[in-house]
């Protein structure tokens, strides 16, 4: 194909399709070749719903609302959320990532994202622990 | 050169053109992946490999792979961690290992993991922990 050589339209179509056709094996091969995340070795528990526990306290912490969560919580786990929180000021979001529950007892899991005292954006987890309907400890 | 000199120009091409459709396909798939990944578009609630390595590396106390897994430190920094390691009582054995989820800002992700331990005087323990990761490595275990 040199230049200034006019190409058949068939021609150029044979070169459009073959480049096209390596471009579906090129991403066919990345598809196969990519190893995405190993075999989990050790056995999961099952997901359970939000538990309505943590989710009230999920939205207070949204809703910037001290009173209603000094209600919900005792001053040790406020003080294990506090640390659990640190350095967000400012929450703008929080988000339910998943639960599990064994012998009773329950990890709730959650994604708090907002602002630090320079103004920062940042994203910080945290897992309320719960024994039946009530929170016992945060991590 | 390599014999292509024999081989009819429109094969000669249309080999060409295979290859380099090719290499933009596998190369722009692997860019976009990884791009879409970093930058949490589409939420980041997938597991991440790198947080997934790192949790079964803690868990199994390959200090070598926690190392290279985690923040770049100094020597005498990783020189403590591998004590840590070696230091942490032999007979926890890990029963459950479940990722809870995790969300990506940027190049921050936060991935969370609910583990069950027992050791071997029976002393079982239910334990979350949470990994931030920056750019793909662990600076953070909560």
């Amino acid at each position: 194909m040199s230049s200034g050589v006019p190409v058949s339209s068939t021609r150029a179509a044979l070169i459009l399709a073959t480049f096209l056709g390596g471009l579906v094996m090129g991403v066919a091969a990345y598809a196969l070749t990519d190893k995405g995340v190993d075999a989990n070795p050790y056995a999961s528990l099952p997901k359970i719903a939000e538990p309505a526990a943590a989710a009230e306290v999920a939205r207070d912490l949204l809703n910037d609302d001290p009173k209603a969560l000094s209600n919900q919580l005792d001053m040790t786990v406020l003080q294990q959320l506090q640390t659990a929180i640190d350095p967000l000021v400012d929450i703008r979001s929080i988000k339910f990532v998943g639960a599990v529950e064994k012998n009773g007892r329950v990890l709730a899991a959650y994604v708090a994202g907002g602002r630090i005292s320079d103004g920062t954006d940042i994203v910080r987890g945290f897992v309320l622990r719960l024994t039946g309907d009530q929170i016992v400890g945060v991590n | 050169m390599f014999g292509l000199n024999l081989v009819p120009p429109l094969v000669r091409t249309a080999m060409m053109m295979l290859l380099l459709g090719g290499l933009v396909g596998y190369v722009g798939t692997a860019f976009t992946t990884t791009l879409v990944v970093d930058s949490g578009i589409l939420g980041g609630g997938g597991e991440s490999s790198e947080a997934h390595r790192y949790m079964i590396a803690l868990l199994q106390r390959e200090s070598d792979n926690l190392a290279r897994l985690g923040p770049s430190s100094d020597v005498v920094s990783r020189a403590l961690q591998q004590q840590n390691v070696s230091q942490q009582p032999q007979d926890v054995k890990p029963l459950t290992v479940t990722y809870l989820g995790g969300v990506s800002s940027g190049r921050i992700s936060v991935q969370i993991y609910a583990v069950e331990v027992q050791a071997s005087g029976g002393q079982y323990q239910f334990l979350p922990f949470s990994l931030t990761l920056i750019g793909g490595r662990v600076q953070r275990v909560e």
